[in-house]
């Protein structure tokens, strides 16, 4: 009977299951969520030149009279690959901070971050790239309170 | 492999299974496997790359499995249906989801931009190291919104459109081919077709695609596939096993180059 025959199969059935419902949820996040095709479980690889090497982020620190572009450093680069390939608010908030945090270590005042991941895309006959925002987030940096 | 807590973990218990028989037939250690594979994967979130999903569903079908009252056979459908469904997600995306695949720029640009193709892309392509310099000069990117006036044509020999051209269908028709043989009912023994168009995908993949641990992990998925009295397709697995780890470790193509400007300049 066909009922029977998928429980006895649901140990074959399991793992594949979860492969697809994961697959279809990395697709809806691509859709929604600029998540970058290349990752999240859904064989998006090889399909699109819209993966991590060409996606990047730009931080740009402020405050009182303060406004500058800043680099991406060694200690940064594992959250702003994350933010670059799902540029979602935790992640770009957590980069926007982490920034915040080592701006006020090193002695620099700031009050925001902001954080734009970037894309660069690739038009057909002639070949050509270009560049297009994805998304842009504001981080405000709280500040120590200043001692008497 | 993920956080440092969870690396040495999945070394050890791979280790033991490796080391202990009784260990490698228990599903407890696939189970522990699949558990710490799924914490690595959540921790690192997105960055893993798709074959380590498909390693921690493996681990997870050969934890399932081994509780089946046939292992190898619930193995066997088990590693037909995730490598069938795997491929028809990388279809999908080629085909119908990508703006980019089927009209060939995906692989023009990678070809041209990607270090680790340079050696194929001289060889296959016949672009020489000027050529591919000029090209990838052209492709810069312009900030959002701005034109040139009179774009310079980028070099494009007629190996390198026929490189493209073959890449793009090949990939998309061997995907496809794997994902119908494997998808196609009814669930029962592997049959050639199955052996044949995995073993063909990844003796022809992996000689450019720099992504060697796929290729182990749908090799020893094929495996399960066969039947015990099966030697020789076991050994052929085994063979292409070693091919593919000849792929990552000799730059062939390099090689190639090489040999051959030599000898044109001899």
């Amino acid at each position: 009977m066909p009922a029977l025959r998928i429980v006895a199969d649901w140990r074959a059935l399991l793992p594949a299951g979860l492969l697809l419902a994961v697959a279809l949820t990395q697709v809806v996040l691509v859709r929604v969520g600029d998540l970058s095709p290349w990752k999240g479980g859904g064989f998006g690889m090889f399909a699109t030149n819209d993966g991590g090497s060409f996606r990047y982020v730009r931080l740009f620190v402020d405050a009182p009279g303060r406004s500058e572009e800043t680099n991406v450093t060694a200690s940064l680069e594992m959250a702003a690959t994350r933010a670059q390939l799902f540029p979602s608010d935790r992640f770009m908030t957590r980069l926007g901070k982490a920034v915040g945090a080592r701006e006020l270590r090193e002695g620099r005042d700031v009050a925001t971050v902001r954080v734009e991941v970037w894309r660069i895309e690739f038009a057909d006959q002639p070949l050509r790239a270009s560049e297009r925002r994805l998304r842009t987030l504001t981080i405000p940096i709280e500040r120590p309170p200043l001692a008497n | 492999m993920g956080p440092w807590g969870v690396r040495p973990l999945i070394l050890a218990a791979a280790g033991w299974a490796i080391l202990s028989p009784r260990a490698l037939t228990s599903s407890v250690t696939w189970y522990v496997l699949t558990v710490l594979l799924a914490v690595r994967i959540v921790a690192d979130w997105p960055l893993p790359d798709n074959h380590i999903y498909l390693l921690a569903y493996w681990c997870l079908a050969l934890a399932l499995s081994l509780s089946a009252v046939d292992p190898a056979r619930a193995l066997a459908i088990s590693a037909r249906r995730l490598i069938g469904v795997a491929f028809l997600m990388a279809v999908i995306w080629k085909a119908f989801l990508s703006p980019d695949y089927l009209d060939g720029r995906f692989f023009r640009v990678t070809w041209l931009t990607d270090a680790r193709f340079t050696d194929s892309v001289q060889l296959l392509g016949q672009l020489s190291a000027t050529q591919l310099t000029y090209n990838r000069d052209l492709l810069a990117p312009l900030p959002e919104g701005a034109e040139l006036l009179d774009p310079p044509l980028p070099s494009d020999p007629p190996a390198f459109r026929y490189l493209v051209l073959m890449s793009t269908w090949g990939v998309l028709i061997l995907e496809a081919l794997v994902a119908l043989t494997f998808l196609r009912p009814p669930a029962g023994r592997a049959s050639s077709l199955h052996h044949v168009s995995l073993l063909l995908f990844c003796g022809v993949t992996y000689a450019i695609a720099p992504v060697a641990g796929f290729g182990w992990l749908l090799l020893t998925m094929g495996v399960a596939l066969c039947r015990p009295e099966q030697r020789l397709l076991r050994a052929t697995y085994v063979a292409t096993w070693f091919l593919v780890l000849f792929y990552s470790e000799i730059p062939w193509a390099n090689l190639l180059v090489s040999w051959l400007s030599t000898r044109s300049s001899a």
